[in-house]
């Protein structure tokens, strides 16, 4: 039986969830590279072009680019439209006040290679942990 | 935290939600980045201002903030909103025209400056050595870079909630320590124009992270060229602050990079999209212009008019336009626009049918495909005026 993975971070915004994890390779922009109205990733560049982040575990390895984006967070939020929480290698500012505006639970400092785009994760930011679930376990 | 009793009766909520909120804004950041406590800040800039870029659900957490009766408590300037009070009033939909000025009732209410630029240092010079809070990320980083005033890369959000609160959580290049060059970078050919300075910023934006440059071979360039190395760093990267001066380097060794004119030169090539090379907007003034730009731009305009079917733009602030009068004067009567308050970025460029947009600015380039869904020509300003005027 494969070993089940379990990735420690550290909690930013407080909350736990379970969902579908979303992993972009690239740091993501939310001015111009999520389409607030939609929720989904309209940067062609980006590996995860034309997925939706809504409900997601959307994994990414920090944000860049404009400082409008933390307000995009919040639209998203508003619209329902949201990830269900966000996981980061390295948090930064845009990303970290848009979480906390748009209440969005929030954890850094985790080797998002270790996870991929459809597998159920487990966040617990009051633990920092990221779980990966195996398909028995969902 | 350290977080003095007045921060902590605000923080827990006594005196209201709009300030609570703000203040934990600030307090998580602080935490996040081991701030150790709050100081005073002496400006904050806001970002998020257009509408076209905001959309609708903010709205609603800044009307709560202004219906809560809050005031700004330093001087605090706005970014480029997505109208000008001319031109683009009379050509775009008013529906959006009313949702954008309800956005600015709402900055107005807070006792937010009208400026709608992203060169706020044009208006007013930070003091070298002073504490900013300020979002829009070329401000920060030309603050930072060529100023010598302190300012972290704020989210619009944290900006206004350092206006509100008049602080900031002391972190990042608001400590010495912190402003230190970690990576050198060698510029190995000359450069001159603006667009390879932007370039140079796009391509080093992408390798550096949020590592902090010490950048050889640029040290004698204009602000202007700074600006527009600035501006396009911060769009491709998390750097806030690079150096230039040769005299900054203190016989560390530093990990070391090198560009060469190819790295430019495919840059440049990379920013541009557009398969024809006949553009219908011609855009200058991303940042905004500065006098001095402004200036230029005349004298080439000389009594040359813009061609049949190509829109010639020139965005600055309207305190820049003020002040520059007599070249306005001579720019518009070619039929080209000095525009005040936004840009092509922020405004709705493909609502005047505009697919092509050629531009000197890297930062417009590597945003406008995605903020304007057009296609993009970068090329220096000579020949953008080359393209846009009659022989």
């Amino acid at each position: 039986m494969a070993q089940q993975i379990t990735l420690k971070g550290r909690g930013i915004v407080e909350g736990c969830c379970k969902a579908e994890a979303l992993v972009s390779a690239k740091p993501i922009s939310f001015l111009g590279d999520i389409d607030p109205k939609t929720g989904k990733v309209v940067e062609k560049n980006l590996d995860i072009y034309g997925e939706c982040v809504t409900d997601k575990v959307l994994c990414f390895p920090h944000g860049h680019g404009s400082t409008v984006g933390s307000y995009v967070l919040y639209s998203l939020a508003k619209n329902k439209l949201a990830p269900k929480a966000i996981v980061n290698e390295k948090a930064d500012p845009v990303i970290v006040v848009g979480a906390v505006i748009a209440n969005i639970p929030m954890i850094d400092q985790i080797d998002i290679s270790q996870i991929k785009t459809g597998e159920i994760v487990e966040v617990d930011v009051y633990k920092g942990l990221v779980k990966i679930l195996k398909k028995w376990e969902v | 935290m350290y977080l003095t009793k007045e921060e902590e009766r605000i923080y827990d909520g006594e005196l209201g939600w709009a300030k609570q909120v703000c203040m934990k804004i600030l307090v998580k950041l602080g935490e996040l980045f081991d701030a150790e406590r709050l100081i005073p800040i002496d400006s904050a800039h806001i970002s998020g201002v257009s509408y076209k870029t905001l959309g609708e659900a903010p709205t609603d957490f800044l009307e709560a903030l202004a219906k809560a009766n809050e005031k700004t408590k330093v001087e605090a300037t706005l970014n480029p909103q997505s109208f000008d009070p001319e031109y683009l009033r009379k050509r775009l939909p008013k529906q959006l025209l009313q949702k954008q000025l309800d956005i600015l009732q709402i900055f107005e209410r807070m006792g937010f400056k009208q400026s709608y630029t992203c060169t706020p240092y044009y208006i007013r010079k930070p003091e070298k050595n002073s504490h900013l809070a300020w979002a829009e990320s070329s401000a920060v980083v030309y603050a930072n870079s060529v100023l010598g005033a302190w300012t972290n890369r704020e989210g619009g959000p944290s900006a206004l909630a350092a206006a509100i609160i008049g602080k900031t959580p002391d972190y990042g290049v608001h400590k010495a320590i912190n402003r230190k060059p970690n990576i050198l970078v060698e510029v190995d050919s000359p450069i001159k124009e603006e667009v390879e300075y932007g370039a140079l910023g796009i391509s080093l934006g992408k390798i550096l992270k949020d590592k902090i440059p010490i950048i050889r071979g640029v040290g004698n360039t204009s602000g202007e060229n700074l600006k527009h190395l600035g501006a396009a760093l911060a769009s491709a990267g998390m750097t806030n602050l690079f150096h230039y001066k040769d005299s900054e380097l203190k016989g560390e060794t530093l990990e070391k990079i090198s560009v060469e004119a190819n790295d430019i030169r495919k840059a440049i090539e990379e920013l541009t999209t557009a398969p024809k090379q006949k553009p219908d907007l011609v855009f200058v003034g991303c940042p905004h212009c500065s006098l001095k730009e402004i200036r230029e731009i005349a004298n080439v305009v000389g009594g040359k008019k813009v061609r049949d079917n190509t829109e010639f733009w020139v965005c600055t602030s309207c305190h820049v336009k003020e002040k520059a009068k007599s070249y306005v004067q001579k720019i518009e009567a070619s039929g080209a626009k000095v525009i005040t308050d936004t840009c092509a970025v922020v405004t709705w460029t493909d609502k005047l049918g505009i697919e092509t947009i050629m531009t000197n600015s890297a930062k417009t380039a590597h945003y406008a495909p995605t903020l304007n869904k057009a296609n993009t020509i970068l090329a220096p300003l000579k020949e953008c005026l080359k393209t846009a005027l009659k022989e």
